[in-house]
């Protein structure tokens, strides 16, 4: 912050823009968007750039080391494993169920989680009560806990721990939804508005939303960050995708037994998590100092 | 206070109830027969059957199933686990202290490394080491636990061959079990191998202390970070560096009382991924913990265990949870209002 400012800018841009000029100063959220956007395109394209089936065994190139050693084959980068499956392809298509999956899981959580948290957000006194102690409930059940059960009533799968999953971010979505509408129906000019007729519905769908959608930005990215994390650990777990799946957790777990052979096959889907985990990470982090400058100005 | 108190107790019947409706209803909805669900028991004949039928009112309705499994939870007869065919109740209390110490372990060194990183982070945010200490952050902030705790063990176990990559402690140290806590139970011990066995026990103790620590500790330093930042913004701490106090003297008496509040109770809102990631942490090194015990009863299909453990964790992560924020009410009149 200069104290000398002698040109004012002006600044009649719309909030988006805002957001974006403040969001492109900083080159970390930068990558991270860039690596984000590529992931999820990769996750949407996979059954179309994949070089090779990602379930084709070939028998004749059983445990390929990568390409760049010695014995490696270029059409094969990243080797394959024990059962001759291009590991590259499968890392490909290993991106739309860890990653694809994650977001699909934080969108669904999230549209159950504005329904809920406005429910609760726009009623008082008992409902309200009664839904805040359930859902105290629902955040002290580990989210390990909960996949595990319901692994236990439907089966393994990873549909079922997509559900897992949803049921385990749904109650911090409620929370935050809630405590942002409730912090947004305590200005004016709600007040204001309501003076001037508008019911409920018109108040939640033309200030709330309006109003608190950057803070849904930042709570679905770290939702996205967690899903990721959790769908992988529970394929690691062998809870959740299934054997020919290349799911990036079920690939490591698949893999631990060769990790003397191949500590490639161990290290690069691990890698990819990370860096997936990353980049959303980044984006949020930029997000958030994005939105705390662009309020400053 | 005293009013929050009744309040926050009010509040936690409610969830208890709740909680024991959960855990009720799993053996209901668990595949296979119901009695064996209950009981734990693998092979039931029939006069047995009519026996455990009348002794779980089973053939009651609901409610009366309900109480029932009420009085049997408070009598401590929680059935028997379906691999073991031992009782549950024996069986969690000798593995519960093992996952106990290793997230307290993992907790206290997330405090002793995250905060004072923190807060370093905030005074130079930028510059080199501030910088450089937000990064780091983020990457362990990023990182899957199963992978961060495999790469390490391929490092220092097998590569290395520094430290071991399973277990408490080795096989060759003989120690009696009575808490539970192995470090406290050495201790305890009257053995002559007393200091070798805690140092193999220490070996043992600290990858996976220090891989269930990694998530918390960037945790820590994210949230301290953050809450100094914003406190040091904040007109009081003008106004105490105004009227001459030293930069010690309102960090220590204006930023740390402020900014560390909400530590309390990030740490009660942080418990049950602290508990999931034990869980992963166990699997991975083979610590002979609840977490570990749990993930292989679903391997086994042992649902009366599964039962026993949604009890017992939740109990715990709920028990921390109303701790954490009595005692940040205790020290912020402000949350008392809620």
């Amino acid at each position: 912050m200069s104290k000398f400012r002698l040109y004012l800018e002006e600044n009649n841009r719309s909030p988006v823009t805002q957001l974006w000029r403040e969001f492109k100063r900083q080159h970390s959220a930068m990558v991270g968007l860039v690596l984000f956007i590529s992931f999820f395109v990769i996750s949407l394209l996979a059954p179309f750039i994949t070089p090779h089936d990602p379930y084709l065994q070939v028998d004749d190139l059983l445990l390929l080391p990568p390409s760049w050693s010695a014995a490696g084959l270029v059409q094969y980068p990243f080797g394959t494993d024990d059962l001759g499956r291009d590991l590259f392809s499968r890392l490909i298509k290993g991106t739309s169920y860890t990653f694809g999956f994650a977001l699909l899981t934080v969108a669904g959580a999230m549209l159950m989680g504005l329904l809920l948290g406005a429910l609760a957000g726009m009623s008082k006194g008992v409902k309200s009560s009664v839904f805040n102690h359930v859902l105290d409930l629902a955040l002290t059940i580990p989210s390990l806990l909960l996949a595990i059960i319901i692994v236990a009533i439907l089966g393994p799968g990873l549909m079922n721990t997509t559900w897992a999953i949803m049921l385990a971010l749904l109650p911090q979505f409620v929370h935050g939804i809630r405590n942002a509408i409730d912090e947004e129906l305590q200005q004016d000019y709600v007040i204001a508005y309501r003076l001037d007729g508008a019911n409920d519905w018109h108040v939640l769908s033309r200030l709330v939303i309006p109003n608190i959608w950057e803070k849904l930005t930042i709570m679905a990215a770290m939702g996205i960050s967690t899903a990721i994390l959790d769908i992988a650990a529970l394929g690691f777990l062998g809870f959740g995708a299934q054997a020919p799946l290349s799911e990036w957790g079920a690939m490591i777990s698949d893999s631990l037994d060769l990790i003397y052979l191949a500590p490639s096959s161990v290290a690069i889907p691990g890698l990819l998590i990370f860096t997936a985990v990353l980049s959303v990470n980044l984006v949020g982090d930029g997000l958030k100092t994005a939105i705390l400058k662009r309020r400053q100005n | 206070m005293t009013r929050y108190l009744f309040r926050r107790l009010f509040l936690m019947a409610f969830v208890f109830l709740a909680l024991s409706l959960l855990a009720f209803s799993l053996s209901y909805l668990f595949p296979g027969d119901i009695v064996q669900n209950i009981s734990g028991l693998r092979q039931i004949d029939e006069a047995q059957r009519q026996q455990l039928v009348s002794y779980y009112q089973l053939e009651h309705n609901v409610l009366a199933q309900y109480l029932a499994f009420l009085q049997r939870i408070a009598h401590g007869d929680w059935g028997l686990s379906f691999a073991s065919q031992q009782p549950l109740l024996q069986e969690i209390k000798l593995l519960l202290p093992a996952t106990l110490e290793l997230a307290a372990y993992a907790l206290l060194l997330s405090f002793i490394v995250g905060i004072p990183l923190g807060i370093i982070a905030a005074f130079k945010p930028h510059n080199l080491i501030g910088k450089s200490i937000s990064a780091l952050a983020l990457v362990g902030y990023s990182l899957p636990i199963f992978w961060w705790g495999l790469l390490l063990i391929m490092l220092f176990s097998l590569a290395l061959g520094w430290l071991p990559s399973a277990g408490r402690i080795g096989v060759l140290y003989e120690i009696p079990h009575h808490s539970g806590f192995i470090l406290y139970d050495i201790l305890q011990a009257d053995v002559k191998y007393r200091i070798e066995a805690l140092h193999n026990a220490l070996q043992h103790l600290l990858l996976p202390t220090v891989v269930l620590a990694t998530f918390p500790t960037t945790v820590m330093i994210r949230f301290v970070r953050d809450a100094m930042l914003n406190v040091w913004e904040q007109n009081y701490i003008k106004t105490a560096r105004a009227k001459g106090l030293s930069r010690g003297q309102v960090l220590y008496r204006h930023g740390l009382r402020n900014a560390l509040l909400p530590v309390i109770r990030q740490i009660g809102l942080q418990f049950s991924t602290l508990i999931t990631l034990a869980m992963l942490t166990e699997v991975i090194f083979s610590w002979p913990g609840i977490g570990r015990w749990l993930i292989d009863s679903i391997y086994q299909r042992n649902y009366p265990a599964i039962q026993a453990g949604l009890l017992v964790i939740s109990t715990l992560v709920i028990a921390v949870n109303m701790l954490t924020e009595i005692l940040h009410a205790l020290f912020n009149p402000l949350a008392r209002r809620g």
